[in-house]
């Protein structure tokens, strides 16, 4: 298949080589979301360009060894991904339009199973960038001590669950069993207040179901949220019915 | 766990036993993580001193990437590619990151414009290994401004809007370039999977 110039495609290379800038690389990696072949070729560039560093190899001052293994003993792992059973997941739908605080608490560990599942079912390696810089701002936002957390329901199916910090004027949004898009077609996120409407961004591509949890930030009080279907490149203001619309509590 | 790697064939052995480590490391292994050290140190500092240049932040960065292995081993997922491609990864990454901080950026700006890291000096640094011979044939086959545009990126730690400045061609050109040329490298290798 020949692609043209302008395909975002041709930067595969460039992005297995780390040489992208911070915007393109987003770009591309939002790209790579919804596009198999070009994740399969940016995985295989990648195996190769492991290997150019061969040639350099030096080694290093041998005192580096005892630190690295020391500061390793005394360094906590990372679990690993863990699946979320389907049981785990229903529970976050039931948690109702707008749970009194205190509900966070004891909901915050299903709400953090959903997410780390949204997560981590789209968990690739070419994403680990983009993730650790997410999951730090999700964390702070989820654990801001005003978080109200809302679940939506969008038409004709599928659910948005939200958990939203006013101190942080930002929330965490993930969504669930919204229908499925043609490639053509976009979920885009609108804020909309009573003199403005502004995209919040597109929502990433689902993986099983579920799209991974995604910042809103820059909520002003009065605002709504919404999504509505937008052509795949995004649209400057909404051009369809939202498929689900949540007022956001302005307190 | 024993991680097998389909899809790895030059180097099936030498990948195969670090996702084998890689696993183990994930469990908490300290020994394995020695192993990881062993097999990897040379090449990750190697690299790492070659993007960075300076050998104090190199050995910094060298033992922030590898405790990135310790910490996120159980992270690496073999149906995404090899062992050896994740840790280089994260090794590369770290060290570009580096040269593009923001302390780096005053101090980037100036090495942009003097000379640009000479393939020339990477060929000299090369270890007599057979890895390292084959990937310097494989770069000789590229075409010169296909090896220009990737080891400026590689080696230089530079972004391809970067590395069509400093060579004067366009960056559609060079995008282009830096894509066919790691596709002929990586034909080259065989390490398609």
């Amino acid at each position: 298949m020949r692609l043209r110039r302008t395909d975002p495609h041709t930067l595969a290379g460039a992005y297995a080589l780390d040489a992208l800038g911070e915007a393109d690389r987003e770009n591309f990696e939002r790209h790579l979301l919804g596009c198999e072949a070009c994740h399969a070729e940016a995985a295989s560039l990648r195996e190769a360009v492991g290997w150019l560093a061969e040639p350099t190899a030096a080694v290093p001052p041998p005192r580096l060894r005892g630190q690295v293994l020391a500061e390793a003993s005394r360094t906590r792992q990372q679990p690993p991904p863990v699946r979320v059973t389907k049981r785990a997941r229903r529970s976050w739908h039931g948690i109702g339009w707008r749970a009194p605080r205190l509900a966070v608490a004891i909901a915050g560990v299903g709400i953090l199973l959903a997410l780390a599942l949204g997560t981590l079912l789209i968990s690739t390696q070419h994403q680990l960038r983009v993730q650790e810089a997410h999951s730090g701002e999700i964390a702070a936002i989820m654990n801001a001590p005003d978080a109200d957390i809302m679940t939506v329901r969008a038409r004709p199916h599928g659910s948005a669950t939200v958990v939203m910090s006013h101190t942080a004027h930002a929330l965490v949004l993930t969504t669930a069993r919204l229908p499925a898009l043609p490639s053509t077609e976009c979920y885009q996120v609108w804020l909309m207040g009573t003199h403005r409407v502004k995209s919040a961004g597109r929502l990433p591509p689902p993986k099983q179901g579920m799209t991974a949890p995604m910042i809103v930030a820059g909520l002003a009080a009065g605002d709504r949220m919404g999504v509505t279907v937008e052509p795949a490149a995004g649209a400057v203001s909404p051009s369809s019915p939202p498929v689900l619309m949540l007022a956001l509590p302005a307190d | 766990m024993t991680a097998e790697l389909p899809g790895e064939r030059p180097h099936a052995a030498a990948g195969g036993e670090l996702a084998g480590l890689l696993a183990k490391v994930a469990r908490g292994d300290e020994t394995a993580f020695a192993g990881v050290y062993d097999h990897f140190a040379a090449v990750v500092y190697g690299l790492v001193r070659r993007v960075v240049r300076d050998p104090a932040q190199s050995e910094e960065v060298t033992q922030e990437v590898l405790l990135d292995v310790w910490r996120t081993a159980s992270r690496f997922d073999p149906s995404e590619g090899s062992a050896r491609s994740w840790l280089m990864t994260l090794a590369h990454r770290r060290a570009v990151d580096r040269v593009r901080s923001a302390q780096a950026s005053a101090q980037r700006e100036a090495r942009a414009a003097v000379a640009a890291p000479d393939y020339d000096v990477v060929v000299e640094e090369v270890e007599a290994r057979l890895d390292a011979q084959r990937v310097r044939r494989c770069l000789d086959s590229l075409t010169e401004l296909q090896r220009e545009s990737v080891t400026l990126a590689y080696y230089g730690g530079y972004t391809y809007r970067e590395v069509a400045a400093l060579l004067g061609v366009a960056v559609g050109t060079i995008k282009t370039r830096m894509r066919d040329g790691l596709i002929r490298l990586r034909d080259c290798l065989g390490t398609d999977s």
